[in-house]
């Protein structure tokens, strides 16, 4: 008798560990659907060919956002523009930022766009577009911290996130007590807000992005940085990154990128960005 | 293929970096330490809680059964993310409790201690019940017939041998509990996980973390043969017949 309950039990946990899955598989094909509906859309206004496969660390808002089959934000929204002028649709793989350009290098997809500062040492391993966009720093505190920039960082407990330029000016010009890397941004924002540390260095649209949407928390300081992002590809793929820059050039002079950028900073894009 | 070994096993640069990665690993096993003396601790409370008898207890048993429950059934890494990202909001404790900067560790060690200590505490209460409950129960009523009271018998008869009898599996859960201290990496405690990719993150090179992983099968090997061994000794035990007659 019990025996057969426990199966009976058993039974009835299977079927709904399969009713899950198949909900799962209903959602993907929802997707899935709404993906080739753009792409027929794409084809319409002259485009088509394949998918373009393309890398992101998923959540950076205002950057990248949204949850998978749906991710949006500044970056998207431009790739997705790109991807119009060059005739292919982008296809986005949430990744994780340390190990970005070591994927895109070795071909797991065709381009990253990430909110990735061009660098050197980055350029050892990827190839980079022409810069899409010109980035800041901010260090972000508690509101009424008394903390009013880099130089009042001494000693305190400070935090970035984990594989940025961030964590690098942290390291190179903060002077901290202690620097910690957390391995994603919002954890970094949530760490500071629940006063475990006293202050986070993040890129500016991040840190206003913060600043709107958590509240209890203001920009101290705006660092420039003379940073530049870039879409990143693997080096020998010449080809793609031509077109993608000439994707990129005409983005910006139709007056496209103003109204994404717009769209997503509530400011006007600085003058080489303008149509 | 090449370029795979080049990416994993850069011999050099693990040499390079290998006391970096080594003074990180220490770190986990301080976490492991801190975390193995509490959680053994509170597991074996949360065992005898839920054994004990008679109705009106029976409010503590369900609290103790409602703990193990929840606590086993939540992932680890959710646990770390709300007690580091929640607890420090509560006002009304204490600063110095809140965000603990004790014994010169940073708060997210102990966030990360604090909830590995309730998770596994709940594990370790089901193998310590585990261990309880296969004493014959003819052990506590004899004890109980000799007027010592239940947690006198729970104390000198009962316990000592279930402890005899867990070895194994407990030495099953510490493996696990040692592996999951690189989970408290993702509140940026620089233990050897975080490390690996904060070198991955500056070098594009992967083979710190395969150093990390060195670390851990070093101590953990052992201990897994260390658990063969009981078994079979158990086995040998159970056997004969013998194993009841060890107190």
């Amino acid at each position: 008798m019990s025996k057969t309950r426990l199966a009976a039990l058993f039974a009835v946990f299977l079927v709904a560990i399969a009713a899950l899955a198949v909900a799962g598989c209903g959602g993907s094909d929802d997707s899935s659907s709404t993906g080739s509906e753009t792409g027929a859309s794409t084809e319409e206004s002259g485009g088509g060919g394949e998918p373009l496969t393309v890398g992101s660390d998923i959540p950076y808002p205002p950057f990248e956002e949204g949850k998978p089959g749906e991710y949006t934000g500044f970056d998207i929204d431009l790739m997705d523009a790109i991807g119009e002028r060059i005739g292919r649709t982008p296809e986005y793989t949430d990744t994780s930022f340390e190990t970005i350009f070591r994927d895109v290098a070795q071909g797991k997809f065709e381009a990253v766009i990430s909110a990735a500062t061009i660098t050197e040492e980055r350029e050892q391993t990827v190839g980079f577009s022409d810069p899409y966009y010109l980035s800041e720093q901010a260090i972000l505190v508690k509101e009424g911290s008394d903390i009013t920039g880099l130089a009042d960082l001494e000693g305190k407990v400070v935090a970035a996130q984990q594989g940025t330029t961030g964590l690098e000016l942290g390291k190179e010009k903060a002077n901290a007590s202690e620097l910690r890397p957390f391995p994603e941004g919002p954890d970094a924002v949530n760490a500071l807000k629940a006063g475990t540390v006293e202050a986070v260095i993040i890129d500016a649209p991040v840190a206003q992005n913060a600043v709107e949407k958590s509240g209890g928390v203001e920009i101290a300081e705006k660092v420039p940085t003379e940073e530049e992002y870039g879409i990143a590809l693997a080096k020998d793929n010449t080809q793609l990154l031509e077109e993608i820059n000439k994707g990129l050039e005409e983005v910006i002079a139709d007056g496209t990128y103003t109204t994404i950028y717009e769209k997503w900073f509530n400011l006007e894009p600085p003058k080489q960005f303008q149509g | 293929m090449s370029e795979f070994f080049h990416q994993y096993f850069d011999f050099n640069y693990m040499g390079e970096h290998f006391w970096e990665v080594l003074e990180a690993f220490l770190q986990n096993l301080v976490i492991f330490a801190v975390v193995a003396v509490l959680a053994l601790s509170w597991g074996l409370l949360l065992a005898l809680l839920r054994q004990l008898p008679g109705k009106k207890f029976v409010p503590v048993r369900f609290v103790t059964i409602a703990y193990i429950d929840l606590f086993r059934a939540i992932p680890i890494l959710i646990v770390i993310l709300l007690i580091s990202g929640g607890i420090p909001f509560l006002e009304f404790i204490p600063k110095d409790i809140r965000i603990p900067h004790w014994f010169g560790k940073p708060d997210p060690f102990w966030y990360g201690v604090a909830a590995l200590m309730l998770v596994y505490g709940a594990f370790t209460a089901e193998v310590y019940r585990a261990g309880i409950e296969a004493v014959p129960r003819g052990q506590m009523e004899a004890a109980r017939s000799l007027g010592m009271s239940h947690w006198q018998a729970m104390r000198h008869v009962v316990v000592p041998q279930a402890v005899t009898l867990i070895p194994a599996p407990m030495l099953n859960e510490l493996i696990s509990l040692l592996k999951d201290t690189t989970l408290v990496s993702v509140i940026a405690f620089a233990e050897s996980v975080l490390i690996s990719r904060e070198l991955l993150a500056q070098s594009f090179n992967s083979s710190a973390m395969i150093l990390t992983a060195f670390f851990f099968i070093l101590i953990i090997l052992p201990m897994a043969r260390v658990v063969d061994k009981l078994i079979a000794r158990q086995q040998g035990k159970i056997a004969r017949g013998s194993h009841i007659e060890v107190a």
